[in-house]
């Protein structure tokens, strides 16, 4: 599949539930589905994390401890800027340390 | 963000706009790692500008390009596309019931509705009008921030020898950790980064993204569930 096709397709189904939603306003949606959808971004993102992480044959630790100082920063200043920044700038260091 | 500045309601497409603007330093950094990481992944600039104006949705952006990179096939792609995108039916369920019908506008204000533009509009008294002002300064800035990243990248050489391709799994953590504000919330997390390790190098990329995803879904949604039942 092309991805010009595959995108065409990503924004087929992105843009149907945006405008069923708006359309089907005021009828009723079983519970268990609202809650479900309402943890489909955190059962996703560790989805996209870990498999960066498992299996690497080198370069474990280096991505670990930027990961670390990432977080405390966005959880410390609560800045998304920062927090990218320290990241990519912990772990460019980090590489260069042998074992790391 | 000044609450009370909100409550004095001007509900003009400009007061939408600027209402955004705030959010545009949180965003760019975003649209710029998205449209590193899809050039990366061995899109064009084209392609990585299309799916910024056709697809609009930054988590699953950023996601698609990974799997791209992964080279994991069109359908998963789509398919880990609609599950991350389909929370999107619950914004517009919530507004449609506050914002009249009203043709183009309601279809340019559905294909440009996001996280970042419920959140403000749901603060206050919303309208159609002031809706799409938040909408559009966000489909504004991030498709600048994406044309500007696509461009820049072009410049750079291989992400992998660079370390760029880190940026995934550091963007990732940041979009999640704002979410772990419950504790169903941090046992599914939990859950998922436990299913996706067990699952790595034993499917492919976009598999293991949509069964995590799914799975870990009706974990949570199992959880509060039960939860609800044991205080009811």
């Amino acid at each position: 599949m092309s991805p010009l096709l595959v995108i065409l397709g990503m924004a087929v189904v992105t843009f149907v539930p945006r405008y069923l939603g708006l359309r089907l306003a005021g009828r009723a949606v079983p519970s268990f589905w609202l809650r479900f959808f309402q943890f489909v971004p955190v059962a996703v993102f560790p989805a996209l994390i870990v498999p960066e992480l498992a299996g690497l044959p080198h370069g474990l630790p280096s991505r670990i401890i930027a990961l670390v100082l990432a977080a405390a920063v966005l959880l410390r200043w609560r800045t998304t800027w920062a927090a990218l920044l320290v990241g990519m700038a912990a772990f460019w260091l980090l590489r260069l340390v042998p074992g790391l | 963000m000044n609450s009370a500045r909100f409550e004095r309601a001007d509900s003009s497409f400009v007061a939408g706009f600027v209402a955004m603007l705030p959010l545009w330093v949180g965003v760019l950094p975003f649209a710029l790692t998205y449209a590193v990481s899809a050039r990366g992944s061995g899109l064009s600039v084209w392609e990585t500008q299309a799916m910024s104006l056709f697809v609009f949705a930054g988590a699953s952006q950023i996601s698609a390009a990974g799997m791209f990179a992964a080279g994991a096939g069109g359908l998963a792609i789509i398919a880990t596309t609609f599950l991350i995108n389909v929370r999107h039916a619950l914004y517009g369920l919530n507004l449609g019931r506050r914002i009249p019908r009203g043709g183009l506008a309601q279809v340019l204000a559905a294909h440009t509705l996001t996280d970042e533009a419920f959140g403000i509009v749901s603060a206050r008294k919303p309208t159609l009008r002031f809706l799409l002002g938040t909408e559009l300064s966000l489909f504004f800035i991030w498709n600048l921030g994406t044309l500007a990243g696509a461009l820049l990248s072009s410049s750079l050489p291989d992400p992998v020898t660079l370390g760029v391709d880190f940026i995934f799994p550091l963007a990732f953590l940041v979009l999640l950790l704002p979410l772990l504000v419950s504790r169903p919330a941090w046992l599914v997390a939990g859950f998922s980064g436990l299913l996706a390790w067990l699952l790595s190098g034993v499917v492919n990329a976009g598999l293991l993204v949509l069964v995590t995803g799914v799975a870990g879904s009706l974990f949570g949604a199992w959880l509060l569930g039960s939860r609800d039942e044991a205080s009811a």
